[in-house]
C-alpha cells in the first residue's frame, strides 16, 4: 500500500506504534480518571465562564450603556473580539480541508482538535453581535421567515446580513464534518466500553460498524465537504472584512481587505491552534503523534501567513499614501502616531516582526518558544482588529465627533468570559472524545509512521517486514488481552452459538504460524516492498487494463510472465466486452524480457508490434 | 430489527492481507457478506468491487437547489414583494445577492449530503447495529460471510488457508 | 531520457515567431494615432503577461518545495525551463522601460513630465503626488533590481537542481540547499511582484488604485501558469516523453487549475463588488469604462475563466482525460490573456488619447482614429485591435507563445527530462491522487 516515501520526511508518528497502541494511547485520556491538571483547568475556565455570564446578565439587566461605546466609536471590544473568534475559528477547517486537499498528511495529528477549536470559536464569537443588538431575545428577526410584520424582510443587501449567514453556515458545516470525522471514533470508544458508558458511545457514534462500504462513502464525504469547506472558510473571513470594506470609511474601504482577512485568520487560527496543542499533547502524553514535525509544519505556516499579513500592512500603508486621498493618508498617520498608537505598534511587532524567528530551524522546533511567541500572536491579532475598528472610528469626517474609548469593566468581563467559555467547552471535549482522529492516524500509519520511515526507520525487511513481525508480537499480546476483554461483553452474543464458536485460542495460534510460513514462502509481502511494476511498459496494457490485471493478482513483470494467454484473456472478458479486442498475445513475453531487465529486447520487440499485436 | 443471521468470519492483522484475502475469495467466487475495517483501507474497494460512491452527485443537487432557493427567493423578495433602494442601486443587485447566494449552497449541500449519508447507511442517532468483534474497531481487518450463501465448510478452509489469524462464528 | 527538440519543431515555433513578428510589426502602422500606441500596448500586454508566467513557475515551485510537496517533482524541470523564462522577459520589460523614459511611446499617462510641472497647464496634482514612485527611476530600477534578483534565485536553485541530477548524494545536501534558496526567493516574489505590478500595470491608469490588484494580477499569472504547464506536458506526453508523468500528476494539475480559477473569481468579485457596493466615483470609473466600452470582454472574462473550468473540471473523470483537461487549459490560457487585455488597452488608449489631443495643439481636437473609440468616437464595442483583440492581436500573441515555447523548449533539451536523484523522486514516481 505504502511504499513510497521520501528518505527525508521525518516520521509523523513516532514510537513504534502498532494499530492497537494508537487505539489505546488515543482512547486512554477519555477512559482515566481526570488529572489533577486538567481539574484545576476546568474549576478556572468554570470560574472564568460564570463571571462573563454574570457580566452578560448586568449588560441584559442595565441595558448596553454598561459598555463604554459612544456615538462616535459604535464598535468597540465587542465587534473586536468577535473578529477575534471568528479568525480563530479558521485554522480548523483550513488543516481539516485545504490541508486534506493538498495531501498535508502533518494534519492527521492535529485536525480533530482544531475542528473542535473552530466550533467553539465559533459560539464565542456568535455572541457578541448576539448581545451587541441590545434587545437579544427578538435576535430572530434576522432570518427571513414569513411573518406578521409586514411581511418585513431583512435587508439582504447588507453585509451584516451575509456575515449572519456566512457564520451560520460555517458553523453547520464545521459541526456536521467535526462530527462526521467523530463517529468512526466514537465506535472504537464505544467498543472498548461498558454498561452506561458503552450506551452513550453507542448513541454517539451512530451504530458505525466498519462496514467497507461505509468507508469508501465516509470518505467521499469527507472530501466533498472539505472541498466545499475550503471556499466557504475563505467566504466567511471575506464576509466579516466585507462589514467593514464595503463602507466608504478611510481605512476599511480598501479592496485588499477580503485576502488580508483571511490571511490574518489562518495566521491567528494556527497560533490558537499551537497553543491548545502544545498544552494538549503535555496534558494527555500525545508527544508521538503530535511530533515536533507538526509543530514545525505550523511554524511555517504561521511565518508565511504572518508575511503576506505584514505584506497586507505595508501594501495598504503605501497606497494610501499612493492613493493621493487626504482622508486615505491621514487615517493611517492617525493609526501610527495617533492616539491608538500603541496597538498599531502592538500589531506590527506582534504579527509582523515576532514570527520572522521562524526562519531559524532550531527555533521553529523549541517548544517553549512557539508557545511564547503563538500567545504573542494571539495578543497581536487582537490588536490588529483594535486597530481596524477602533482606532479608525474615532477620527471621523468630522473632527467635532473624535473620542477615545476604552472599555468597562462589563465589556472586559463578556471578553474573559469567552475565553472562559472556550476552555471549558475544550476541555470537556477532550475528556469525552479523542483530540486526536484515531482512524485517520491508523491510515497513514504505513506512510508515516516511524517504523517505516525516516532516519530510525528499520530497513532490513524494507520496513515492511519489520512491522510485520511487531505486529505479530503486538497481536498476539492483544490477543489474549481482549479475550479476557471479551468474558464482559462479548461472551452473551457468542454463547448462544456457543457450539459454532470454532476458534479457541490454539486454533488461533496455529492459523498465525500457518501464515507467518506462508509469508516467509511467498510473495505478497516481498511483492509489495518492492513495489509493483508498471505493467503500461507492456505495449498492449493501458491504464485500465493495468487495473484489472492487479485486481487479478498480476503486480508484477514477473507475475505476468508467468501468466498463461488464456488467464489474461479470461480476465479481459470477464471485465467486458469493451476489452475484447485486446490480444494478449504477446504480453507474457514482453513481462518475461522487462522482468529480466532486457529493455533493449524489449523495445525491438514492442517495434515489431502493432498495439500489442504480433503481425 | 432485521431477522437474524449465522455468520462466519476471518479476522486479519494487517490490511494488506485482508486485501489479498478479498481478492482470493473473490477469485474463488465465494459471496462476502462484508469486509470490516478499522480505517478506511486504500485498495480495497476496487478489489472487493464496490462501485464508486455517487454521495457527490447528490451533493451537487443540493446545492443547486440551494443555489435557486437563495437567489431566485432574494430575487422575488426584493424585486416583487418588498422592493428596497440601497446606495442607489437597483433592486435587482446581482453582486449583492452573491454572498447569501454561496452561503446557501454550501449549506444546502453540505446538511443534504450528510443526512443521505446517514441514511443510506443506516446510521443514526439511536441506532444500534449488531457488533460482529470489539476490535473491529481497533486493529483487526474482518471478512464476513452469511452461512446461509456460502458453503461453511469451503469458507472455513478458505480462511485458514488465506492467513486469517482468527475464525468465528456467530448469530447476529 | 533527455528532450529532443526537433529540427521540425523548431521549424514550427519559428514560423509561429515570425508572424508574431509580422503581426507586431503591422500594428506599428495600424490605426496609427502618431504614437504607435496599438504597438506599445501590444508589445507591453505580451510581454508582462509571459513574463508573470515565468515568475509564478518559480514562485510556485519554491512554495512546493518549501512545503515538502513530492508530487511534481517528475516534471520539476518544466517548471525550472518556464521560470528561465524571466531572462527573455525581464529584459522585454526593461525595453518598454527605457522607450517610456526617452517618450518613444505613451503607455503610462504619468511619463509625460508636464503632468508634475506645477507651472504648465496639464498639470495634475494626483499624479504629481504620486510621482515619488510612478516615475521612470523607478520603473527601471524595480525592473532591473526585482528582476536580478529573481534571475539569481532560480537559476541557482535550478542550478542545484542539475547538479543534484546528475551527481546526488546520500545527505540530500544538495536538496536542503534548494530548500533554503526557495524559502529566501518567497518574500522577494511576494514584494516584488507587487511592487512591479503596480508599476508596470496599475500605473496605467493612473489616477486609479486597489490595494487588491497585485492578488488578483498574481492570480491571473498563477492560473495562466497552471495551463501552460498542463499543455507543455501533454505534448511532451504525445511526443512519447514523460511516460512517467501519469493521470494522477494531471489529475493534481486539473485540481490547481480548477481550485485556482475559483481563487481568480473571488479576487474578481471581492474587488468588484467592494468598488461596485462603495459606489465611489473615482473608484468605479474603472469598470464604468470596461462595462460600459468593453462588455464584450468583461463579460467574456469571467465566462471563460470561471464558468467554463468551474463546470468542467467540477467532474473527476474531466481532469482526467487529455481531451478535457487540454480544451479548459488552453481556453483558460487564452481567457487569461484576455484579462490582461481588458487590464491594460483601456487605460493605455485612454492615456493616449489625451497625449494626442496634446500632441495634436489642444484639447478636443478632432482625432477620427479608431483608438478613440474608447471615448465614445465609434460607437460599436466590436472594434477589433480596440476594444477586443483583432487579428494583429492574436497574430502577436502568437509569436509570443511561440517564442515562449522555444525558450522553454530549448532550456528543457540541454538536461535529462526527469531528476533522479531527488529525495521525493519515488513519491512522485508513484503519486495517487
Amino acid at each position: 500500500m505504502s511504499g513510497h516515501v521520501s528518505p527525508i520526511r521525518e516520521p509523523l508518528v513516532q514510537g513504534h506504534k502498532s494499530y492497537h497502541d494508537i487505539t489505546e494511547d488515543l482512547c486512554a485520556p477519555t477512559e482515566r480518571k481526570p488529572s489533577a491538571a486538567w481539574v484545576i483547568g476546568i474549576i478556572i475556565s468554570l470560574s472564568l465562564l460564570g463571571f462573563g455570564l454574570f457580566c452578560i446578565a448586568w449588560t441584559i439587566w442595565h441595558g448596553i450603556g454598561t459598555w463604554n461605546l459612544n456615538r462616535t466609536i459604535g464598535w468597540g471590544w465587542d465587534i473586536t473580539n468577535f473578529v477575534w473568534w471568528i479568525g480563530i475559528g479558521h485554522a480548523g477547517t483550513l488543516i481539516s480541508a485545504i490541508l486534506l486537499l493538498f495531501r498535508q498528511k502533518w494534519r492527521t495529528g492535529v485536525n480533530r482538535a482544531a475542528e473542535a477549536m473552530t466550533i467553539f470559536a465559533v459560539i464565542c464569537a456568535a455572541l457578541f453581535p448576539g448581545i451587541h443588538v441590545g434587545r437579544a431575545w427578538v435576535v430572530f428577526y434576522f432570518f427571513p421567515y414569513p411573518n406578521t410584520r409586514g411581511p418585513l424582510w431583512p435587508n439582504f443587501n447588507s453585509p451584516l446580513l451575509w456575515d449572519l449567514f456566512a457564520i451560520s453556515t460555517y458553523f453547520t458545516v464545521s459541526l456536521l464534518f467535526w462530527y462526521t470525522g467523530l463517529v468512526p471514533d466514537f465506535a472504537t470508544v464505544r467498543d472498548r466500553a461498558k454498561g452506561f458508558r458503552r450506551k452513550i458511545y453507542n448513541f454517539l457514534s451512530f451504530g458505525w460498524t466498519g462496514s467497507a462500504k461505509h468507508w469508501q462513502r465516509w470518505e467521499a464525504l469527507c472530501l466533498v465537504l472539505a472541498g466545499i469547506a475550503t471556499p466557504l472558510v475563505l467566504s466567511v473571513h471575506t464576509i466579516v472584512s466585507f462589514d467593514f470594506a464595503t463602507s466608504v470609511i478611510p481605512g476599511w474601504h480598501t479592496t485588499i481587505f477580503p485576502p488580508y482577512f483571511v490571511a490574518g485568520a489562518i495566521f491567528s487560527g494556527f497560533a490558537m491552534v499551537l497553543t491548545l496543542m502544545i498544552i494538549t499533547r503535555k496534558l494527555f502524553n500525545l508527544e508521538n503523534y503530535i511530533t515536533i514535525g507538526h509543530i514545525e509544519s505550523m511554524n511555517k505556516v504561521i511565518l508565511v501567513t504572518g508575511t503576506i499579513v505584514g505584506v497586507a500592512y505595508l501594501t495598504e500603508l503605501f497606497i494610501a499614501w499612493y492613493s493621493g486621498y487626504v482622508y486615505e493618508q491621514f487615517a493611517f498617520f492617525n493609526r501610527a502616531v495617533g492616539p491608538y498608537w500603541w496597538s498599531y505598534f502592538g500589531m506590527m511587532f506582534c504579527n509582523v516582526i515576532s514570527p520572522q524567528v521562524f526562519w531559524k530551524r532550531s527555533w521553529r522546533r523549541n517548544i517553549a518558544l512557539t508557545f511564547f511567541v503563538s500567545i504573542v500572536i494571539n495578543i497581536g491579532m487582537w490588536f490588529e482588529r483594535f486597530v481596524i475598528i477602533a482606532t479608525t472610528l474615532a477620527r471621523e469626517y468630522l473632527p467635532s465627533s473624535w473620542s477615545y474609548y476604552s472599555p468597562t469593566w462589563v465589556e472586559i468581563g463578556i471578553f474573559i468570559g469567552t475565553i472562559g467559555l472556550f476552555f471549558t467547552l475544550y476541555l470537556v471535549f477532550a475528556r469525552v472524545a479523542p483530540v486526536v482522529a484515531i482512524a485517520e492516524v491508523k491510515s497513514i500509519l504505513k506512510t508515516a509512521g516511524d517504523q517505516y520511515t525516516g532516519p530510525d526507520a528499520i530497513h532490513s525487511h524494507h520496513g515492511h517486514g519489520d512491522h510485520h513481525d511487531h505486529s505479530h508480537a503486538m497481536g498476539l499480546a492483544a490477543n489474549t488481552d481482549h479475550h479476557d476483554h471479551s468474558d464482559g461483553g462479548h461472551l452473551d452474543l457468542s454463547s448462544s452459538t456457543a457450539s459454532s464458536a470454532i476458534a479457541s485460542s490454539a486454533v488461533a495460534e496455529e492459523t498465525v504460524s500457518i501464515e507467518t510460513e506462508s509469508e516467509a514462502a511467498d510473495g505478497p509481502r516481498i511483492r509489495s516492498t518492492v513495489g509493483p511494476d508498471d505493467l503500461k511498459k507492456i505495449e498492449g496494457i493501458g491504464p485500465k487494463i493495468s487495473e484489472l490485471l492487479n485486481a487479478g493478482g498480476i503486480n508484477t513483470f514477473a507475475e505476468l510472465a508467468d501468466t498463461s494467454v488464456e488467464r489474461l484473456k479470461t480476465i479481459l472478458t470477464e471485465a467486458g466486452s469493451r476489452y475484447q479486442s485486446h490480444d494478449p498475445g504477446s504480453w507474457p513475453e514482453q513481462a518475461s524480457l522487462a522482468r529480466d531487465g532486457k529493455w533493449e529486447e524489449l523495445k525491438d520487440l514492442q517495434d515489431r508490434l502493432d498495439g500489442g499485436k504480433f503481425v | 430489527m432485521a431477522k437474524s443471521k449465522d455468520i462466519i468470519y476471518g479476522l486479519y492483522n494487517d490490511e494488506e492481507h485482508l486485501i489479498e484475502a478479498v481478492r482470493a475469495a473473490r477469485a474463488d467466487h465465494l459471496e462476502i457478506m462484508d469486509v470490516y475495517t478499522p480505517f478506511p483501507v486504500h485498495g480495497l474497494d476496487p478489489v472487493l468491487g464496490l462501485s464508486e460512491s455517487r454521495l457527490h452527485i447528490a451533493g451537487f443537487v443540493y446545492g443547486m437547489l440551494g443555489t435557486l432557493t437563495a437567489f431566485l427567493g432574494m430575487t422575488w423578495i426584493f424585486t416583487k414583494d418588498w422592493p428596497i433602494i440601497f446606495g442607489g442601486k437597483p433592486y435587482w443587485s446581482v453582486p449583492a445577492f452573491i454572498p447569501i447566494t454561496f452561503e446557501l449552497t454550501v449549506l444546502f449541500a453540505s446538511i443534504g449530503m450528510v443526512v443521505t449519508f446517514y441514511i443510506i447507511n443506516g446510521l443514526g442517532p439511536g441506532v444500534v447495529n449488531p457488533t460482529i468483534d470489539l476490535r473491529i474497531t481497533d486493529d483487526k481487518f474482518c471478512i464476513a460471510f452469511d452461512k446461509s450463501e456460502v458453503d461453511t465448510s469451503k469458507v472455513e478452509s478458505f480462511l485458514r488457508g488465506s492467513g486469517a489469524s482468527e475464525i468465528h462464528s456467530k448469530t447476529i | 531520457m533527455t528532450y529532443e527538440f526537433s529540427g521540425k519543431s523548431k521549424m514550427w515555433l519559428l514560423i509561429g515567431m515570425v508572424v508574431g513578428a509580422v503581426c507586431l510589426g503591422l500594428s506599428w502602422f495600424s490605426g496609427d494615432d502618431g504614437l504607435h500606441t496599438r504597438f506599445w500596448s501590444n508589445f507591453l500586454h505580451n510581454s508582462v503577461f509571459f513574463t508573470g508566467i515565468a515568475l509564478m513557475a518559480g514562485f510556485f515551485m519554491c512554495c512546493s518545495i518549501t512545503a515538502w510537496a513530492g508530487w511534481y517533482v517528475v516534471f520539476k524541470r518544466v517548471w525550472e525551463s518556464i521560470s528561465m523564462f524571466l531572462i527573455i522577459g525581464i529584459p522585454l520589460m526593461l525595453l518598454i522601460g527605457v522607450t517610456v523614459a526617452l517618450h518613444m511611446n505613451h503607455l503610462y499617462h504619468w511619463a509625460d513630465p508636464t503632468m508634475i510641472d506645477p507651472t504648465h497647464e496639464n498639470y495634475d496634482t494626483i499624479i504629481a503626488g504620486k510621482s515619488g514612485f510612478l516615475n521612470t527611476k523607478w520603473y527601471i530600477g524595480g525592473t532591473v533590481v526585482f528582476g536580478l534578483i529573481w534571475i539569481f534565485f532560480l537559476s541557482r536553485i535550478r542550478s542545484i537542481s542539475l547538479a543534484e541530477g546528475q551527481t546526488g548524494g546520500d545527505g540530500f545536501e544538495k536538496h536542503y540547499g534548494i530548500r533554503k534558496y526557495a524559502a529566501l526567493f518567497l518574500p522577494f516574489a511576494g514584494f516584488g511582484s507587487a511592487a512591479m505590478i503596480w508599476q508596470w500595470i496599475m500605473s496605467i491608469d493612473a489616477h486609479w488604485y486597489s490595494t487588491m490588484f497585485a492578488w488578483y494580477t498574481g492570480a491571473s499569472w498563477f492560473v495562466s501558469m497552471i495551463a501552460i504547464t498542463i499543455l507543455i506536458l501533454q505534448y511532451l506526453k504525445g511526443k512519447g516523453y514523460y511516460d512517467e508523468v501519469s493521470t494522477e500528476h494531471f489529475h493534481d494539475l486539473g485540481k490547481f487549475l480548477f481550485a485556482f480559477s475559483i481563487f481568480w473569481t473571488y479576487l474578481w468579485f471581492s474587488q468588484y463588488m467592494l468598488i461596485w457596493y462603495a459606489n465611489v466615483g473615482e473608484e468605479t470609473i474603472y469598470f464604468k469604462e470596461r462595462v460600459t466600452k468593453y462588455p464584450v470582454l468583461f463579460y467574456a472574462n469571467l465566462v471563460i475563466n470561471f464558468v467554463a473550468p468551474f463546470f468542467i473540471l467540477m467532474r473527476n473523470d474531466t481532469k482526467r482525460k487529455m481531451g478535457s483537461l487540454g480544451f479548459v487549459a488552453g481556453l483558460v490560457l487564452f481567457g487569461h490573456w484576455l484579462d490582461f487585455f481588458l487590464m491594460i488597452k483601456p487605460g493605455v488608449l485612454h492615456t493616449a488619447h489625451l497625449a494626442g489631443g496634446d500632441h495634436g495643439g489642444g484639447h478636443g481636437h478632432d482625432h477620427g482614429h479608431g483608438h478613440d473609440v474608447a471615448h465614445g468616437a465609434h460607437e460599436s464595442v466590436f472594434e477589433l485591435g480596440f476594444t477586443i483583440p483583432g487579428l494583429l492581436e492574436i497574430g502577436t500573441f502568437i509569436g509570443f507563445l511561440c517564442l515562449f515555447f522555444f525558450f522553454v523548449f530549448t532550456v528543457l533539451s540541454r538536461v535529462p527530462l526527469i531528476s533522479k536523484n531527488d529525495p521525493y523522486i519515488e513519491e512522485s514516481l508513484h503519486h495517487h491522487t
